[in-house]
C-alpha cells in the first residue's frame, strides 16, 4: 500500500468503484506536461494519506471508455471517488494544498 | 549497485515507450496539450488503443503495457539499462564534437549508427581563421579507421539538413531510424553576435533546420524518439533566485494572484537567453514542444550545461579517431579555453568579475547521459526536458582550479587577467538549477570533475604538436566580438599573479 495504482478499465470497478476507501483518481495522458508535473505530489499523497484515502491514476488514451464515461474533457482531471460516485473533480495542474482540501471538503462534507 | 537489488532505469518502461511499436486502434491526434478530445485516426481494431510490434508482426495487437522491456527479448541488458537490439541511431550534426564522439561510443555498443553532417562547424572555423586544436581526420579517414580500429561501421551521407530537405527525406526513409539525436545546430553565441549576417544565418539554420526534421519525423517516423541538443542558456539565471527547474514549473509551483492561486504545474517556465544563438535554441524549444503536442511526436529536449574535455575511450583510441577541440573565442566553451591559454602561458580570460556562474558537463558524462536518454524512449506526444549537468561553478573558481592543476601538476606557470565583458550578462546573480531527472528517472552518475578532466586535457594539449597549433592561432583568443556590436579588443581589467589565488 502506500504507492500510487495504475488502474485499468478491467479494474475499475473493483478498485475504484467498489472500494471501502474513498479514492482520488488522476485521469492522465503521456502528452500532458501538467500530469508528469503532479506525479511527484500524487507520490506523496500516496504515502501520507496511506489507509485513509487511495491514490489511483487512469491513463485516458488506453481507458478511452472511461474517458467517454467520466466526461474527461481535459487532462489533469481529478475526480474523488466515494461509494462508486464522484464527490469532488477539478481540472488542471494542482498544488499538494489544493488536492489536499479538496480531499478535506468533499470528506467533510458527505 | 549489482543489477539484483536495482532494476536497470527502464527495465519496466513498455511497448508503450518503445520506437519499434506501431500504435493501432483509437489513436487520437489532439490539437491541445491538455484537452482530451480530438479525431480518431483509425478505429479498425476497436475501442481499445493497441499496439504493434515492426519486428514481431506474428505477436499480432496487444496491450501496449502488457510487455516490460526487461521481459521483451529485443531488449537486452546492457551498461546503460536496457537498450532495444541493433537499434538504428541516427545522428544529425555527426562530424561534431559531440555527434562524432557519440558516434563512436554508440557503434561500440552495438547500435546501428547512421549520420549526416554538411562540415559546417570545418567551414565556420575556417572563416573565422581558426582550427580544431587536436587535429581531426577528413570523415572519409574516419569512417575508415573506426572500422579498422573499433570494428564500427557508421553510415554516412552528407547532407545539410535545411537546404538539402529532400535527400535528408530520403536517408531518414531508406534507414528508418528509431532514435535521432539532433546534434546539428550552429553552438555558438559569439558567432551570432557578429553581425545581422550571422544573426540571421544562426537563426535560420538552427530554427529552420530543426522544423524540417519535425515535419519530416511526423510524416514518416512518427514513432522515433527525437533527442534534441538544446543549453542550459535557454534559461537564463532569474535574479530572483527561484529554482532553474527542467523546462516547466513542479505542481507545487503557486501563481498567488489577487487573492486567489493556481498551481503553475507543467507549464514551460520562462526562458530567458543570453544572445541570438540561444534565442534560436528557445524558438527550438517551442517547435518541438508543440510538435509534440500536434502530432504525438517524442522528444527529450536536453538543456545541456557548458561542456569540457576530449576523452572517451573510443575518440582516443586512434588519432585519426579524435573529436575536435575549439579553443577560439567564437566556438571555445570556458574550460576548453582555459586549458589551451594555460598550455602557452596565456593569462586565462575571465569575463568581468568572473563571478558568473554556469552549469557544465564533462565529455565523458555528457555521453553518458545520451545513451541512457536513447535506452529509455519518450511515450508518444511527450516531451520532456533534462538539465544536463553535473555541477556549477563560477568562472573565476574554474580559471583558478585550472591554474592549479596546470601548476602543481604540469609545471605550468598560470596567471588569470579579468577582461572588460564583452558580453550583455549579469556579473554577479543567484544560481539554483535543478537537475533531478537524469540520476532520478535515467540512473545518470556523474563520473567526472573538473580537476581529473582538466588533469587529462593538459596530457593531450601539451604535446609539442598540439601547443603549436594553440600558439598559431593564439590571435583569436582575446574576445572581440561585442554584444553591443563594438569591433575591438577587450582591455584587460586586472592581472591575477599565481601567488595571489593559489
Amino acid at each position: 500500500m502506500g504507492r500510487v495504482a495504475h488502474v485499468t478499465a478491467e479494474a475499475f470497478e473493483s478498485l475504484v468503484l467498489r472500494s471501502t476507501l474513498p479514492v482520488l483518481v488522476e485521469f492522465w495522458a503521456s502528452w500532458c506536461l501538467p500530469c508528469r508535473a503532479v506525479d511527484p505530489v500524487l507520490n506523496q499523497l500516496s504515502q501520507e494519506l496511506a489507509g485513509c484515502v487511495t491514490i489511483a491514476k487512469v491513463q485516458v488514451d488506453q481507458n478511452p471508455g472511461l474517458r467517454e464515461a467520466y466526461e474527461i474533457h481535459g487532462v489533469p482531471t481529478f475526480a474523488l471517488f466515494q461509494s462508486g460516485g464522484i464527490v469532488a473533480r477539478s481540472v488542471g495542474s494542482q498544488s499538494k494544498g489544493q488536492l489536499l482540501r479538496m480531499i478535506d471538503d468533499a470528506l467533510e462534507s458527505g | 549497485m549489482t543489477s539484483t537489488d536495482r532494476k536497470a532505469h527502464n527495465a519496466l518502461k513498455t511497448c508503450w515507450n518503445c520506437p519499434s511499436i506501431n500504435l493501432a486502434g483509437k489513436v487520437d491526434f489532439r490539437a491541445c496539450g491538455q484537452a482530451a478530445e480530438g479525431f480518431d485516426k483509425d478505429t479498425s481494431a476497436g475501442d481499445q488503443l493497441m499496439a504493434e510490434c515492426k519486428r514481431r508482426p506474428g505477436l499480432g495487437l496487444f496491450d501496449p503495457m502488457a510487455i516490460t522491456f526487461e521481459e521483451c527479448p529485443e531488449w537486452l541488458e546492457g551498461p546503460y539499462g536496457f537498450m532495444l537490439k541493433d537499434m538504428r541511431v541516427m545522428i544529425l550534426g555527426i562530424d561534431g564534437y559531440l555527434g562524432w564522439t557519440l558516434a563512436l561510443k554508440l557503434g561500440r555498443l552495438g547500435y546501428r549508427v547512421s549520420g549526416v553532417d554538411n562540415y559546417s562547424r570545418r567551414s565556420w572555423l575556417a572563416e573565422r581563421g581558426g582550427h580544431t586544436i587536436v587535429p581531426i581526420a577528413r570523415m572519409t579517414d574516419r569512417l575508415h579507421a573506426a572500422s579498422e580500429v573499433l570494428g564500427v561501421n557508421i553510415n554516412f551521407r552528407a547532407i545539410d539538413i535545411y537546404r538539402e530537405r529532400e535527400r535528408l527525406r530520403e536517408f531518414l526513409d531508406e534507414v528508418k531510424p528509431e532514435a535521432i539525436i539532433h546534434y546539428a545546430e550552429c553552438p555558438a553565441a559569439p558567432f551570432s553576435m557578429i553581425d545581422l549576417d550571422h544573426a540571421s544565418f544562426v537563426q535560420e539554420n538552427n530554427v529552420l533546420g530543426t522544423l524540417g526534421v519535425l515535419f519530416m519525423m511526423r510524416d514518416i517516423l512518427p514513432e522515433t524518439s527525437l533527442v534534441k541538443l538544446g543549453t542550459m542558456g535557454e534559461y537564463g539565471a532569474p535574479l530572483t533566485g527561484r529554482p532553474i527547474f527542467e523546462g516547466v514549473f513542479p505542481a507545487d509551483a503557486v501563481l498567488h494572484w489577487d487573492d486567489r492561486q493556481w498551481s503553475l504545474g507543467g507549464e514551460m517556465t520562462p526562458r530567458d537567453p543570453v544572445s541570438f544563438y540561444h534565442v534560436s535554441k528557445v524558438q527550438d524549444t517551442f517547435n518541438v514542444y508543440e510538435a509534440c503536442k500536434y502530432w504525438w511526436l517524442r522528444s527529450y529536449d536536453i538543456m545541456q550545461g557548458i561542456i569540457y574535455g576530449v576523452h572517451t575511450d573510443e575518440v582516443s583510441a586512434d588519432p585519426r579517431l579524435r573529436t575536435r577541440l575549439d579553443v577560439d573565442e567564437w566556438f571555445g566553451t570556458v574550460i576548453n579555453r582555459f586549458v589551451s591559454q594555460a598550455v602557452i602561458g596565456y593569462p586565462l580570460t575571465v569575463y568581468g568579475s568572473g563571478e558568473q556562474t554556469r552549469a557544465f558537463i564533462a565529455l565523458e558524462d555528457a555521453m553518458q547521459c545520451m545513451v541512457r536518454l536513447i535506452n529509455s524512449p519518450p511515450e508518444p506526444g511527450q516531451y520532456g526536458v533534462v538539465n544536463q549537468m553535473s555541477g556549477y561553478y563560477s568562472v573565476m573558481d574554474l580559471a583558478k582550479t585550472i591554474g592549479r592543476v596546470a601548476s602543481q601538476e604540469f609545471g605550468l606557470r598560470v596567471t588569470i587577467q579579468r577582461l572588460e565583458n564583452p558580453r550583455v550578462e549579469a556579473d554577479r546573480h543567484p544560481f539554483e538549477p535543478v537537475f533531478d531527472a537524469l540520476p532520478d528517472e535515467f540512473g545518470f552518475q556523474a563520473q567526472h570533475a573538473p580537476e581529473d578532466v582538466v588533469y587529462e586535457m593538459l596530457k593531450l594539449l601539451t604535446e609539442p604538436k598540439i601547443r603549436a597549433r594553440i600558439l598559431e592561432k593564439k590571435h583569436l583568443i582575446c574576445p572581440s566580438t561585442w554584444w553591443s556590436g563594438a569591433k575591438k579588443q577587450a582591455r584587460r581589467l586586472e592581472v591575477l599573479e599565481e601567488t595571489t589565488y593559489g
